[in-house]
């Protein structure tokens, strides 16, 4: 709270020497970052505080009591296992899908042969807009087991048998991406995009000049200039697949999956923590999910290079 | 210069907002809920005189639950112009209401005064102090007027917490087209080993299944065993799966569908869209769920009007029980209320009460939980079911009124419900393993995981 | 089209590739508009299906909505409500937001890589395990059920920091020297020279934020508790919920909810557009 003190004060002098010194070249970078440090004090310290203790605690109304690392034993459990492992194959497809093929496809959007770019822009980013509620009831019915459905009517062109896409493990993590790559592919080309338009014409130009082929600026230019933004589409990816919980509950509704082949760690909280009314253990399962994000998303920035290059 | 002034006031009053909203905290920090304020303390000061309305607070999460409560207390202040209510009833959907209210009950703040909970769902609130208020004083003395497994479910400690809007009792709905084709009559089906001889004629001459059952759900399984006087959680919450009759109902009917004379249903189960494209394409000719799956038949299966009749369940033995009473939704009253009498009239006049009960059926197609008003001519009064499934309802079900045996729901329930869905159910319909080996693993790790 | 470059086939081809890629991608939300605009009986006889039967077209689903009937009565505060919060939300989200994520990208200072790390564990937490707290915090704060309860945890975002922070990364660090020359101040910096150059990417983000303020369910649901100040999403998911058997109100309400945040979108795409040609010109 001491942080929010300087304001009314910076206040008080505004536009005279006080101001300056809150504006000048030391002090500025704090002033820019105190929203968020304002933000996390306020809202985010003492509950996150609150869930590690909640961690250690059984939680019921009326009733809480410490219970030292049972919740954290407990995690040794096939359910943990399967939540995590799913979690973990979401993420890892995802990353293989939603990266490079919206990169891809915003390269082509920002072509100069590109015609008609605002349309196709626009249509493949529709399916953003959707409401978890309306993407869930289309995407039940399309990946339905009758023979009529939508998938199996698609895949029989080609030969195949109708599957029951919702019943297989393997099908249904097939299902969960495709779900993943048409609600986030376009959101994914929009960030792409953002990126693509602040760099200059003049790079691609000059490099004409000195008789770069097309794909030869894809890598030399475009590529490296994209770094930044393709660094921050890893990372949220990394986030999304952990934190995916939606998709598996559209397609499942929210009395859990056939063998839990659906169960997603965010989904595990979900099911301890509101189904059961056991939030002490569903805290103990965020508090070991955000440790697990955590220090995926550290490593894969390290890896990157991302501290390494600017500090 | 002037956006920097612009951006700092933007700035100033995001943190005035913040900052003003701390010291608020520690100038009174017990007493909150800034803007619901005006409404509670209305409430809280009218009850007294009564002359002014009391404001009641419900949530449900489904619309026509909210809509009868509507009604009700419009009917209550017809009859009671000392003590009118201005009710809120809030439709929710399923899943956040409930935890909307166990956030609300766990922080003691912003429960509503009353709420509908789930069946599956109540046990959670049973847990600590319960934070529900004792209905003993309106319950016990309808006891005798009331189908009683129907309270039971919400008590602890013989105590009443809830009282349920209807009695789900399990019926069998017989496609009468495919019956007569295969020239088998319903009423001879007496018996589950009736089933196997008559069915089987059925599923031969009409060329699709007799009857289906859920592939992954609990709405076959549940209430063939509880024909039985038998269940998957005992009365003290102790894991009991694996029961011997469990396992016997469950290897007939794996029998059934290997016989090809029952299939197992298309979707996850019955309230699927798969299911009911399936059957009302005439894709079997029957099947059996409660009474409140009549309106996905009049909403849902519009092809099947007038096809379709209601006759008991087959029993397992004669004499045996032909019913069971499955799904329902608790009205309780929590301990945040500030108008707790009136707030149990109301209760007590929506739920309990000849007229309520009526209008139970009436307005929403369910089977009341008051037996007497079952024989009552306002239930023969034409409506959109008699126009679906004729008008011999309510005989059905009088029929059955005293073969409807309690279910167990404690708090291990909703973990043993979720095993039984997705674990149990699915391995044996959907993976065809052998039904034993399955149910006495899954019950193992269900013991071991509730330490029962 | 006397041009030189040899664009015709490889235009043709890339146009096709993305006119697929379309179809696949609307093909839902058109099966959806279809049922929507005909009886629920239809869904359940035919499944999700694209046949065009204009005989048993109908806007009546749509009707139902405005009549007021089972519980849509509020349906225009909903509306409404919906729309301040998500106007104020992205407002101050983008402000706040960009500001710190340019405040992190531009300036070396004490303690930069621990705000950093902070702001990703931040939005790595998952909102479940602290919505208890934050509840109890909320009420505490005399925020419960008020628009600024739906707004201020979650108005300087962890996601759109992190953005603009990459995207500031990409800027010529030149300019702010220049602009010191000029005198101005830090803030000045930013609000005069920097934020126009990030045009592109306060577009992308007010599509976005937008976005997830118009269909945020979780905490909204929890920290609102009037009826007449739900959400839109809280409001129409009460209707829509599969418990409630009314598919007819589900699709169409479905379709409503979708179309205020695509015309938002149909806007705003434009306005990124141009503040390319800012961006590239300077540059």
């Amino acid at each position: 709270m001491n942080a929010g003190k300087q304001v009314p004060n910076g206040q008080r002098g505004g536009g005279t020497v006080k101001t300056r010194t809150l504006n000048g070249q030391k002090l500025a970078p704090y002033l820019f970052i105190l929203p968020f440090i304002l933000s996390f004090l306020i809202f985010f310290s003492y509950p996150l505080v609150n869930a590690v203790l909640m961690s250690f605690q059984r939680v019921l109304p009326g009733d809480v009591a410490f219970i030292g690392l049972d919740n954290y034993k407990r995690l040794l459990n096939p359910d943990f296992y399967k939540a995590l492992l799913n979690s973990t194959r979401y993420t890892f497809w995802t990353l293989l899908v939603l990266i490079p093929l919206p990169l891809l496809l915003a390269v082509f959007l920002n072509a100069k042969l590109m015609r008609a770019r605002n349309f196709f822009r626009a249509s493949l980013f529709i399916p953003a807009l959707t409401s978890i509620v309306v993407a869930g009831i289309i995407f039940r019915l399309i990946f339905s087991e009758l023979d009529g459905a939508i998938m199996n009517s698609f895949i029989s062109w080609f030969g195949f048998d109708s599957q029951k896409w919702l019943l297989s493990p393997s099908l249904s993590m097939l299902a969960l991406v495709v779900l993943a790559t048409w609600r986030w592919a376009g959101i994914n080309i929009l960030y792409f995009l953002s990126a693509l338009q602040s760099i200059p014409r003049e790079l691609y130009e000059s490099a004409d000049i000195d008789g770069a082929g097309t794909i030869g600026k894809f890598w030399k230019i475009t590529i490296p200039l994209l770094r930044p933004i393709t660094i921050y589409v890893f990372t949220i990816t990394i986030y999304g697949g952990y934190a995916m919980f939606t998709e598996s509950f559209m397609l499942w509704g929210s009395r859990g999956s056939p063998q839990n082949i659906g169960l997603t760690m965010v989904g595990y909280i979900y099911q301890q923590g509101f189904q059961y009314f056991d939030l002490g253990f569903g805290s103990t399962i965020g508090i070991t999910l955000l440790g697990i994000t955590l220090l995926v998303s550290m490593l894969q920035l390290n890896v990157l290079g991302f501290f390494k290059k600017e500090d | 210069m002037r956006k920097t002034g612009i951006a700092l006031t933007a700035l100033t009053l995001f943190l005035t907002t913040a900052l003003t909203a701390c010291g608020g905290n520690n100038n009174n920090g017990t007493n909150a809920s800034s803007t619901a304020a005006p409404a509670d303390t209305e409430a809280a000061t009218s009850e007294a005189p009564a002359a002014e309305p009391t404001k009641l607070t419900l949530w449900t999460f489904v619309q026509q639950h909210a809509d009868f409560y509507n009604f009700m207390a419009a009917e209550w202040n017809k009859g009671n112009p000392d003590q009118q209510i201005v009710l809120d009833a809030q439709n929710i959907p399923y899943d956040d209401m409930h935890t909307r209210l166990l956030l609300a009950l766990q922080s003691g703040e912003g429960a509503p005064d009353l709420v509908d909970i789930e069946q599956s769902k109540f046990p959670n609130y049973m847990k600590g102090n319960v934070q529900l208020v004792e209905l003993n004083d309106i319950v016990e003395p309808e006891i005798p007027n009331i189908v009683k497994s129907r309270v039971d479910i919400y008590s602890k400690d013989g105590k009443y917490y809830g009282v349920d809007l209807h009695v789900g009792a399990t019926v069998m709905y017989y496609n009468k087209e495919l019956m007569d084709k295969a020239g088998v009559n319903p009423d001879d089906i007496k018996l589950w080993s009736d089933v196997e001889t008559l069915g089987k004629t059925v599923a031969e001459k009409t060329g699709v299944p007799f009857i289906t059952f859920e592939g992954a759900g609990n709405w076959s399984w549940w209430p063939a065993i509880n024909q039985m006087k038998s269940d998957q959680v005992g009365p003290n919450g102790e894991i009991t799966v694996d029961d011997p009759r469990n396992i016997q109902a469950m290897s007939f009917f794996k029998k059934l569908v290997d016989e090809k004379i029952a299939a197992v249903s298309p979707g996850v189960g019955h309230d699927t869209p798969e299911y009911k494209a399936f059957m009302n394409a005439g894709g079997a000719a029957a099947v059996f769920m409660p009474f409140w799956f009549m309106n996905r038949f009049t909403d849902e299966m519009p092809d099947l009007k007038g096809k379709m009749i209601i006759r008991p369940m087959p029993a397992w033995e004669t004499g045996g029980n032909r019913s069971a009473g499955m799904g329902g939704t608790g009205l309780s009253i929590t301990n945040q209320t500030k108008s707790l009498e009136i707030s149990k009239k109301f209760l007590a006049y929506a739920k309990l009460s000849k007229e309520g009960n009526i209008q139970v059926w009436k307005q929403l197609g369910m089977d009341p939980i008051r037996t007497e008003v079952w024989s009552d001519p306002a239930m023969a009064e034409s409506n959109k079911f008699t126009d679906y499934f004729g008008t011999d309802i309510f005989a059905t079900l009088t029929e059955i009124k005293d073969e409807i045996y309690p279910v167990n729901i404690r708090e291990t329930s909703p973990k043993v419900f979720d095993a039984v869905r997705n674990e149990i159910v699915p391995k044996i319909f959907q993976f065809g393993e052998d039904p034993e080996t399955v149910i006495k693993k899954a019950a193992e790790a269900l013991r071991k995981d509730t330490g029962q | 089209m006397v041009e030189k470059r040899p664009g015709k086939l490889p235009s043709l081809l890339l146009i096709i590739l993305f006119a697929a890629l379309s179809v696949i991608a609307l093909f839902p939300l058109f099966a959806l508009f279809l049922a929507s605009v005909k009886p629920a009986s239809e869904l359940f006889r035919f499944g999700l299906n694209v046949r065009l039967d204009f005989d048993v077209m109908t806007w009546a689903n749509y009707k139902a909505i405005f009549s007021g009937k089972g519980g849509s009565q509020n349906f225009f505060d909903w509306y409404r409500n919906s729309l301040v919060i998500t106007a104020v939300f992205t407002f101050l989200c983008l402000f706040l937001s960009s500001m710190v994520g340019y405040g992190l990208a531009m300036y070396r200072f004490k303690g930069r890589t621990l705000v950093f790390t902070l702001v990703l564990a931040v939005m790595m937490i998952p909102v479940e395990i602290i919505i208890l707290p934050l509840y109890k915090l909320s009420i505490d704060l005399f925020i419960i059920d008020s628009i600024w309860g739906v707004i201020l945890p979650f108005v300087v975002a962890p996601l759109p920091i992190f953005f603009f922070r990459q995207f500031a990364m990409g800027l010529p660090k030149d300019f702010m020297d220049a602009g010191r020359i000029d005198g101005c101040t830090e803030m000045g910096i930013f609000l005069r020279i920097m934020v126009p150059l990030m045009l592109p990417a306060y577009g992308a983000m007010t599509i976005l934020q937008a976005l997830f303020s118009w269909n945020n369910f979780l905490w909204p649901v929890i920290v609102l508790r009037s009826t007449e100040k739900f959400t839109l999403p809280i409001g129409l998911a009460g209707l829509l919920s599969p418990t409630s058997n009314n598919y007819e109100v589900l699709l169409a309400g479905s379709i409503l909810t979708i179309l205020p945040i695509l015309l938002l979108f149909l806007f705003f795409q434009r306005f990124f557009i141009e503040g390319l040609t800012v961006g590239g010109v300077k540059g």
